[in-house]
């Protein structure tokens, strides 16, 4: 079908979107709109994923309390059970940005060891650090010499590049503790991609139903970097005989690198969403080991006992619309995963709002996903475009409302806190109820969400909420 | 004990004589933040990287803004304007928004911005023509200091460009100064409770810096009589600038905040004094303390049977100096550690009065980092520790019975304010007191499986 509407910017399909940001064409203008992490914070992320880590911030104080607060204490110590950890900082103040700082970061390194003796201490600059010149990297090399483990330096100012540079370069940093094989650890994998640690990935259960599935087959782990991993699994890292990720595109770039450096081939597959890609997943890991046979008779037996929820999803989903928004949270890669799965089970998928700017950082996963088959309808509207506040959510829970209404037969994937006027597959991965989403046990969940959605799709909605969300409406 | 204290440090609040810390304060950034917000009908322009942005969402969930009448923006500084200059970014951007209903911009600059010489001031001033709402540059640099120093700041630059000196003095009128820069979780509630006083006592609020407050009763400040600070830890500057400019007496100076009954009672008796109406402040006390016995009376708190208790106290100083009087009176606990996160002198004043008319003579820490206060925990071994969930998380490992969690370093979700200041206060923080008692007595093990 078509739409014509004045609010509607881009109609078409994933690759036509691709081209028109790789033109330049498609990327939003406003600079007060749209922003995600800097460097720092996503620097902090990954490199928080290693246990008994310091991350010795170079900087004034403010950003790594925020990072302590935020990663360290309430989702590792509150939602993990993960024992209080530390983040130094130098606390730069005025003096130093005007007199420079290293001297103050070599005693820093110094007493981070003596007071929390651990087996990494990682230097991540700041953007006053990063400005002034602080040479991080031989401060480092001259602290390490001085105490009893290893110092890594990270650039990792805010302003230094876009979130995704954050991640990459941190991964990039973790290398340097890889060791030279001594050994080769047969059936075994490392997970590429994972960070907030010290417990794997930032959702458990995807990655347990992972876990669970490769030691089904008798696939074992080394690390999940940097979900939780340790400095030692790090020096046995190029031990393994494949590496593997849990989403592919936080994964890919490590795994490009450790192929291209050590040799250590990386699987290429995409999300395990719905039983053909859970498949692949698992495939794609077995095949190079050797061990397709013991894979395929996992996949058999899983499959029979999901047959239910595949045959419920099919009815359920089969000649319907699902308009798929998961652009905010938990991001357009899981979006578009989520609809190769729906095709699957029959319906037609349309993809809305996914962002341009997040196309752009994710360039080579959607180019992947591409190679893969995945190119659904897309539809971008102008509320997506607007300054970043919250009376542009209003706006374009609104545009979502009347695309739905164009729609015969529509079901949204996406979360609870939109309204439109069809069943609500509430996929939000803040749900603990319904977890994990990958896999097998995955198809068991959101089968069992779509059922409800559609059982459920008259009972009335919170006003509550969306009072909350979208103010009081008067229409 | 009878010891003299131990002093970490003095100085600024956020000088350390280490290099490695694990601070508890935010920067100075996250503190103008805090003010700026405070002030409605505002938007705030962080002209910073992007991550910044966070700090900024962080002081908008403090100062607790509803979303949908509150905006913040980003100019998102990337490589480019570090190297070549921000300014023109800037000057884009408050175009981009110049047609917001609103009455105020507040332009924040970060650490790089500064660092790099971005005149966010030439900007803003080239630019008022332009906009129909006032434009307010603060040069808030997160290396400036800490979030109290940030709240300084903004303070200082508030004042000074929106403050109209050709105003009438209203009498018996006061100005609450920085009731923001107070970690109670729901420090709004304190706020409402010192105006539901200062109505009952007849006092005039010409202007509070700053919550929910218009941009007319900034301009208006110089016609209060009297200015009443809120925080032990942010806003004496701004107190004495106003004294000094247009002749505001503080009063209630030197006092601990009104937390407990004693400090309750000293701290009204100074406002009755001042504004002469002792009669409505004694009136105020009785019912008060009449109204916290009965209702213990009534509900029977289990947590006085914590007599002698070796404490700690781990907070802010607003918070954490008046505690002092509060665990040792109200509790009959024994204060064995007092760790705050600032180290103002006139901070280490109050406390070391405080602990030398209570007779008491515990560890002091100025200026705890987490580290410090772990050392000091494990050093101290109190069996109960008021702090924030930090310390929860800190004690693991030590004899520690329990933590009251009452200040806030981290988020804490309480839907209701509750204040800790009067004596509504006296309750609220009893019954955190009470809970966590109840909690401590939990059994960790099930003695015997249910045949059901």
């Amino acid at each position: 079908m078509t739409l014509e509407n004045d609010f509607i910017v881009f109609h078409g399909n994933l690759q036509q979107l691709l081209d028109k940001v790789e033109s330049g064409e498609m990327i939003p203008k406003l600079q007060a709109s749209h922003a995600p992490m800097c460097k720092f914070f996503t620097s902090y992320y990954v490199i928080s994923g290693i246990r008994h880590v310091v991350p010795l911030v170079h900087g004034p104080t403010g950003c790594p309390l925020y990072m302590s607060d935020f990663v360290r204490t309430r989702e590792c110590c509150e939602i993990r059970g993960i024992p209080l950890e530390p983040t130094a900082c130098t606390a730069l103040n005025e003096s130093h940005v005007i007199y420079g700082g290293e001297g103050k970061l070599l005693e820093a390194v110094k007493e981070a060891y003596a007071k929390y003796h651990p087996d990494l201490i990682v230097i991540l600059s700041c953007c006053c650090s990063g400005i002034i010149g602080d040479d991080v990297e031989s401060i480092a090399r001259e602290a390490e010499k001085l105490i009893g483990c290893r110092v890594l330096a990270l650039r990792s100012e805010g302003f230094g590049g876009d979130f995704r540079s954050g991640y990459e370069d941190a991964f990039k940093l973790i290398m340097e503790l890889m060791e030279p094989p001594k050994t080769k650890m047969k059936g075994t994998i490392n997970i590429l991609g994972a960070r907030w640690g010290p417990t794997p990935t930032e959702f458990n259960w995807d990655m347990d139903e992972i876990e669970r599935l490769l030691g089904e087959v008798g696939i074992k782990i080394n690390a999940i970097i940097a979900g939780g991993c340790t400095v030692e699994q790090l020096r046995h890292a190029r031990e393994v005989e494949l590496n593997a990720s849990w989403c592919f595109d936080w994964g890919q770039k490590l795994g490009d690198l450790m192929q291209e450096r050590f040799g250590i081939p990386y699987s290429r597959t995409g999300q395990p969403y719905g039983p053909e890609a859970t498949k692949e997943w698992i495939l794609g890991v077995a095949k190079p080991l050797g061990m397709e046979a013991e894979a395929l008779k996992v996949i058999e037996r899983e499959m029979e006992e999901v047959e239910p929820e595949i045959e419920s999803l099919r009815q359920a989903l089969s000649g319907k619309t699902a308009i798929i928004e998961i652009s905010e949270f938990p991001g357009p890669i899981r979006a578009l995963s989520l609809a190769r799965m729906v095709a699957e089970f029959g319906s037609h998928p349309v993809v809305i709002n996914v962002h341009p700017y997040t196309i752009k950082e994710r360039m080579p996963s959607i180019k992947f996903l591409l190679e893969e088959g995945v190119n659904p309808e897309i539809i971008l509207t102008k509320g997506l475009f607007r300054l970043g506040s919250f009376r542009s959510s209003k706006e374009t829970e609104d545009e979502l409302e009347t695309i739905v209404k164009k729609y015969d037969n529509a079901i949204f994937f996406g979360n609870s806190g939109r309204f439109p006027p069809c069943p609500v597959v509430n996929l939000t991965l803040m749900n603990p109820a319904f977890q994990p989403q990958y896999g097998f046990r995955g198809i068991k969940n959101i089968s069992a969400l779509v059922r409800q959605a559609l059982e459920n799709k008259d009972l009335p909605r919170s006003r509550l909420f969306r009072g909350m969300l979208y103010g009081t409406r008067t229409n | 004990m009878g010891q003299e204290p131990i002093k970490e440090m003095a100085g600024s609040s956020t000088s350390s004589s280490e290099a490695c810390t694990d601070p508890y304060l935010r920067c100075a950034f996250n503190g103008a933040a805090l003010t700026a917000l405070g002030i409605s009908h505002s938007a705030l322009l962080a002209h910073s990287p992007q991550g910044c942005e966070y700090l900024v969402n962080n002081a908008f969930a403090s100062q607790e803004c509803d979303y949908m009448e509150t905006m913040t923006l980003c100019t998102k500084l990337c490589v480019d304007e570090i190297v070549h200059g921000g300014e023109d970014i800037l000057a884009r951007t408050i175009r981009e928004v110049k047609d917001l209903p609103i009455s105020a911009l507040f332009v924040l600059s970060a650490c790089g911005p500064e660092i790099v010489g971005d005149d966010i001031v030439g900007v803003c001033e080239a630019l008022q023509p332009e906009v129909k709402f006032r434009l307010v540059p603060i040069e808030s640099a997160g290396f400036r200091g800490s979030q109290y120093d940030g709240i300084d700041i903004a303070m200082d630059t508030i004042l000074k460009k929106l403050v109209k000196d050709d105003v009438e003095k209203i009498p018996g009128s006061v100005c609450l100064v920085a009731p923001h820069a107070n970690a109670n979780p729901t420090w709004p509630a304190d706020l409402a409770w010192v105006k539901q006083v200062l109505f009952r006592m007849g006092i005039k609020v010409v202007a509070t810096l700053t919550h929910r407050t218009p941009i007319a009763e900034i301009e208006n400040i110089a016609s209060a009589e009297t200015s009443l600070l809120l925080s032990h830890d942010a806003g004496q500057k701004a107190a004495d600038y106003l004294s000094a400019t247009f002749g505001i007496e503080q009063v209630c100076k030197g006092i601990p905040l009104p937390i407990g009954m004693t400090n309750t009672q000293r701290w009204l008796t100074a406002l009755g004094d001042r504004f002469d109406i002792l009669k409505t402040a004694e009136e105020i006390v009785a019912e008060g303390e009449r109204m916290v016995m009965a209702t213990c009376r009534r509900k029977w708190p289990m947590a006085r049977f914590m007599y002698r208790t070796p404490a700690a106290i781990v907070a802010d100083a607003t918070v954490g100096i008046p505690l002092v009087r509060f665990v040792t009176e109200e509790m009959e606990m024994t204060p064995e550690l007092v760790a705050l996160y600032t180290s103002h002198r006139s901070v280490w004043e109050l406390l070391e009065g405080e602990l030398k008319s209570l007779g008491l003579n515990p560890k002091v820490v100025y200026g705890t980092d987490v580290y410090k206060t772990r050392k000091s925990l494990q050093e101290v071994r109190p069996r109960v520790v008021f702090g924030s969930t930090i310390e929860r998380h800190a004690s693991e490992g030590l004899p520690v019975a329990y933590v009251v969690e009452v200040v806030r370093m981290m988020r804490q979700f309480r839907m209701i304010n509750r204040e800790y200041f009067g004596y509504t206060g006296i309750l609220n923080l009893l019954e955190c007191v009470q809970n966590e008692w109840v909690m401590g007595w939990r059994s960790k093990e099930r003695r015997y499986e249910a045949k059901w």
